[in-house]
């Protein structure tokens, strides 16, 4: 048995070797035609001839270029600003531009004169479409973040009370850092107690401004917009509030355990009482029985006492 | 000149030894010491009653037949129709109303104790928010307990027993009542707004059957307002065709299941079923779920986009991420067998719970403070849950109403608090559908225990209240904590999404205590919009149902039992072959003659220790030697039409210009036919004579002395009969088979078992 499965391994590799030698070689082969194609392509173009080529005309390829270099302008921002989330403070003039380039990339089918328009030559002629693609996910993800929230409407910049939200956080911070400066050098780090007095009254402040907002939101917002708010604003209020309860641990709970336990037990005790003293007292129903009108032949008492033993 | 009290009685006449036994009845028949028991299954009560399915075919039902033509029939069937439709918009309308109404008033209610809860959280103090949130709970259940003990008591519960009831043939006093209905729906928003475990479906299934009894009827004798519409139906058998549309509308109504609404009439509700009926009654519940729709739409502001059906939506389950593979169905499958037990169990328990209810808590009062008890304690429970509960979830990203932050740091909320703080329908779809790792299995479990022992207390409160939403809660707590802990088990290597088996444990629990199949699966597959679980929500169902049969039966057909109903069930009792009519029938028969004295006729009608509804009217001769066969029956309704139109021999001859009786008068009446105290007969008009031959059903059915009891039963089952005459074979009658004859037979543990007759 066993020569015999060495050979078949032996020739299967030998098959895989063949056929991977063969893929490469028609792999370079397309390779060499598709340039050749593209030479052709050109040679062609300097000739003047329209149609369906696959070099774009300058004005569209001059589009093309454009959106990539807003695209990766905006990808940057987005990825440099992911941690702490500044995605709509810093990327909404980058993502505006972009939406204006794709919108100049569609628009250009409005000069429908010419046979060859960019818009159906760079969005529509292939299968992957990958600047609608691009364009999508950005539009996707400004949605997901909900930006339009805590940016004026139609216009560019934050909205009034975004900048007053993060102005009011700007000084949260600087609060607690001002006060853990001052201790970190003598006390434990675990007791943050004097962070907790001296920032509370603007940690508050914050909380308070932050729930307004969220209440605004969800009764302004029943038409169309998500409950959400932008998610600058979210991921700040939810690192300071983080900070506060976990790592300082401010926000101490009064847990007033006893007269919790001493209500609810009187409650659970009650429907003992109740029906205690309802078994007790209560009188019990009872029910008169009705003799029916019946032939009480022996046969069928006989009957059903002899299924009931 | 005969007595008053001589009446005639065949079964004396007819042999010897019957005489007998007559006899020794007859001496003990004054009870001086009246035979009391406390209350317990094996009872009938008296209070119920026999619906009327068969059709009185006298002359007048002739006559008028002979002058309605082909296209007045025609417009019969039309008016069905036309009464479906509005039965399917009044149904929808009423679950809008009652969404809408529980929706504000629990979101007031909520954000009341948050806002305390909070506000305490930092303060100190919390027993306070305590104490308030179940005063509040209580005081509102005060409220809807009231208004059930003490105006419509038969608006307790579900109603899917009363109208399981109602629909095999048994007249449950006030049950399809305008004021019936007015207390169901106040009574179930409260218990609901109240925070009590229980859910406003099954309720839905009882205001629909009211709507349509009342539709059907072209007038409220509540309102004692006629509209003059619609008399053609004022019977019991027509009016028992609407009342199944109806209590399919609600269910259409409750889960946005028209289709499971039709099955669910279908299965649980109808004795009686046509094929006619099926489309009709289709055709209400789409009416009633498109009516609904429709409406629920303009309220939440997005007019006309159809497709949140249902008062409860269980939400769509992702088809993509949700499949189930075959190694998954002996999982779903040991699911249903949990689901069977614990339904088993709660049956179990709420069996000896009811029982204790109706032994010891019977007056208005202690029943309404019961129910207020049990929503303080529901509130007491939650409470210590959410306070003693440290499993805290990100505030971010979810979709909670209510969040109670408590102990939780700054920015998180209390998960207990999804499950406890919130109506029990919302709780419902977060366990489906909340992504997995929002509850602790801690959490699960705690909750589960806990909202099984309250769901079980709750039901059978003097509160209008259902089971299904509790039911699925429950199964819902428990299905997810199976799914988490089996990826826990097997290492995640089964990667089961926590939402798909808390449906199926949702099912398998409510299986196991309603025991519904068929229905149950197709309501389920509608209101997750998902035809892809399908098969493992049967199999759970399936096995949930054999498992649980196996112990006890289901909660409806226990209330049913419990509340002394003589049900009939489809079949008669299998060891009941040797038992013939003679044994089974009530004997003697008080009969009336075909020419009667009016005053004999007032005196059997007056007597209220024979409270019988129908007579069979034998061959008047004069002397009562002779042999007098069976002629026909007459009713107790019948006769009390005639005697109030002093329909009497005499005056036909006096005064020819008298109007005859029609057919329509003997439907005015219908269905609360005067008692027979409130009209007055004369001294003189007792002479007077009165002629039963045009208006007795002259050809009732009847069965020789000889036949066994389940060829009895099958005539009376399947043909919904209410007396059934025996005769001897002379044609004589013997003794008379009712309702309570038959249902008195029932296979228990030992075999063949009687119950006895009781007056409740």
């Amino acid at each position: 048995m066993a020569p015999l499965g060495c050979f078949l391994q032996l020739f299967s590799a030998l098959a895989l070797a063949l056929g991977l030698a063969a893929g490469e070689t028609r792999r370079l082969l397309a390779l060499e035609a598709l340039g050749e194609a593209e030479e052709l392509a050109e040679e062609l173009w300097g000739a003047g001839l329209p149609g369906d080529l696959p070099e774009l005309e300058p004005e569209c390829r001059r589009l093309l270029v454009a959106f990539a270099e807003r695209s990766a302008a905006l990808t940057d921002c987005l990825g440099r600003r992911a941690r702490p989330v500044r995605l709509c403070q810093a990327c909404h003039l980058d993502y505006r531009r972009l939406l204006a380039q794709y919108g100049s990339i569609v628009r250009a089918v409005g000069n429908s004169s010419e046979s060859h328009n960019c818009a159906k030559s760079i969005l529509t002629s292939d299968r992957l479409q990958i600047v609608v693609t691009l364009s999508e996910f950005f539009n996707e993800t400004w949605e997901a973040a909900n930006c339009a929230n805590c940016l004026k409407n139609s216009s560019e910049g934050l909205s009034d009370s975004t900048v007053e939200f993060l102005d009011l956080f700007n000084k949260s911070l600087t609060c607690f850092e001002h006060n853990l400066q001052g201790q970190t050098t003598y006390l434990s780090p675990n007791n943050y107690t004097e962070v907790c007095r001296n920032c509370n009254e603007t940690y508050r402040k914050l909380n308070n401004l932050y729930n307004n907002l969220q209440r605004m939101n969800r009764q302004g917002g029943e038409s169309g917009h998500s409950a959400h708010l932008c998610i600058d604003v979210e991921d700040a209020m939810n690192i300071t509030r983080k900070l506060w309860s976990r790592t300082f641990n401010c926000s101490m709970p009064c847990s007033d355990t006893v007269p919790v336990i001493a209500v609810s037990s009187f409650i659970l005790f009650l429907p003992i009482v109740f029906y205690l003293s309802s078994f007790l007292h209560s009188k019990q129903k009872k029910r008169i029985l009705i003799l029916p009108k019946r032939i009480q032949s022996n046969a069928s008492l006989v009957n059903i006492q002899e299924k009931y033993s | 000149q005969l007595t008053p009290s001589s009446f005639l009685r065949i079964g004396q006449m007819s042999n010897v030894d019957l005489n007998e036994d007559i006899h020794e009845l007859e001496t003990e028949l004054p009870r001086q010491h009246p035979n009391e028991i406390p209350h317990n299954e094996k009872l009938l009560s008296l209070k119920y009653e026999s619906l009327d399915y068969d059709n009185s075919e006298n002359q007048l039902f002739l006559e008028e037949e002979r002058r309605i033509n082909h296209a007045a029939f025609r417009t019969v069937e039309i008016k069905r129709w036309v009464i479906c439709a509005m039965i399917g918009i009044l149904t929808g309308l009423v679950a809008c109303f009652i969404d809408i109404v529980v929706e504000n008033l629990a979101g007031l209610k909520y954000r009341v104790v948050k806002g305390n809860i909070d506000k305490f959280t930092e303060k100190g103090g919390l027993s306070f928010s305590l104490l308030l949130w179940a005063t509040l709970n209580a005081s509102v259940v005060m409220v809807g307990s009231v208004i059930v003990a003490f105006i419509e008591p038969v608006a307790a519960g579900s109603g899917i027993p009363q109208i399981k009831c109602y629909l095999n043939g048994v007249k449950i006093p006030h049950v399809v009542r305008l004021k019936t209905l007015v207390i169901k729906v106040c009574g179930v928003i409260l218990s609901v707004v109240g925070g009590l475990a229980v859910g406003k479906e099954g309720p839905m299934i009882h205001s629909g059957a009211v709507i349509a009894a009342g539709i059907s009827q072209g007038r409220s004798t509540s309102l004692k307002r006629d509209f003059k519409i619609f008399e053609y139906f004022r019977r019991d058998t027509e009016k028992r065709d609407f009342v199944s549309a109806g209590a399919a509308a609600g269910v259409s109504a409750a889960f946005g299941a028209p289709v499971g609404g039709v099955l669910f009439s279908l299965e649980e509700g109808a004795s009686f079923w046509n094929q006619f009926l099926t489309w009709r009654i289709f055709f209400a519940s789409m009416i009633s779920t498109f009516t609904l729709n429709s409406v629920l739409s303009v309220y939440h502001g997005n007019a006309w986009d159809l497709s949140s059906p249902g008062l409860i939506n269980f939400g769509r389950f992702d088809t993509e991420k949700m499949g189930y593979t075959i190694q998954e169905i002996p999982i779903f499958i040991f699911m249903g067998v949990v689901g069977g037990i614990l339904g088993a169990l709660f049956n179990a328990l709420n069996y000896w719970l009811t029982m204790f209810r109706i032994r010891y808590i019977h007056r208005p009062c202690l029943q309404v403070v019961e129910a207020m008890l049990v929503a303080a304690v529901t509130a007491t429970v939650g409470f210590v849950m959410i306070y003693c509960s440290r499993d805290c979830q990100p505030i971010q990203g979810s979709t909670v109403a209510y969040p109670l932050q408590l102990f939780c740091d700054d920015g998180e909320y209390n998960s207990m608090a999804t499950a406890f703080f919130n109506t029990p329908e919302k709780s419902v779809v977060n366990l489906f559908h909340d992504p997995p790792g929002s509850y602790n299995p801690m959490t699960l479990g705690m909750f589960t225990l806990m909202y099984f022992f309250l769901a079980c207390w709750t039901y059978g409160l003097t509160v209008s209240a259902g089971v299904f939403i509790p039911s699925l809660l429950i199964g819902a707590a428990w299905g997810r904590l199976f799914g988490i802990s089996l990826s826990y088990l097997t290492k995640g290597s089964i990667w089961a999404d926590p939402g798909k088996y808390a449906l199926m444990g949702a099912a398998a629990q409510l299986g196991g205590i309603v025991r519904m199949t068929l229905s149950l699966t197709v309501i389920m597959m509608e209101a997750t919009g998902n035809v892809t679980y399908g098969f493992p929500i049967m199999l759970v169902l399936m096995t949930a149902k054999i498992v649980g049969d196996y112990f006890v039966e289901g909660l409806y057909d226990m209330h049913i039992q419990l509340q002394s109903v003589p049900f009939l069930h489809w079949e008669a009792p299998v060891t009941s072959h040797s038992l013939t009519a003679r044994e089974v029938m009530s004997t003697p028969v008080t009969c009336l003659r075909r020419i009667e004295r009016v005053g004999t006729v007032v005196d059997i009608l007056s007597d209220t220790s024979s409270n019988h509804n129908g007579f069979p009217v034998v061959e008047s001769n004069p002397d009562a030697t002779q042999v007098a066969g069976l002629r026909g029956l007459i009713l107790r309704s019948q006769l009390i039409v005639l005697l109030k139109h002093k329909v009497f021999v005499e005056r036909a001859n006096l005064s020819l210009v008298q109007r005859r009786l029609k057919l329509k008068d003997f439907r005015d009446a219908y269905p609360r036919f005067p008692p027979i105290q409130s009209i007055h007969v004369s001294q003189d008009e007792r002479e007077c004579m009165i002629d039963l031959s045009e208006f007795m059903n002259p050809s009732p059915y009847t069965v020789p002395q000889e036949a066994s009891l389940p060829r009895v039963f099958k005539l009376f089952r399947a043909l919904g009969l209410r007396h059934l005459v025996v005769v001897d074979n002379r044609n004589e009658v013997v003794g008379m088979v009712t309702r309570k004859d038959l249902a008195r037979y029932r296979l228990g543990k030992e075999g063949l078992e009687e119950l006895s007759l009781a007056q409740t």
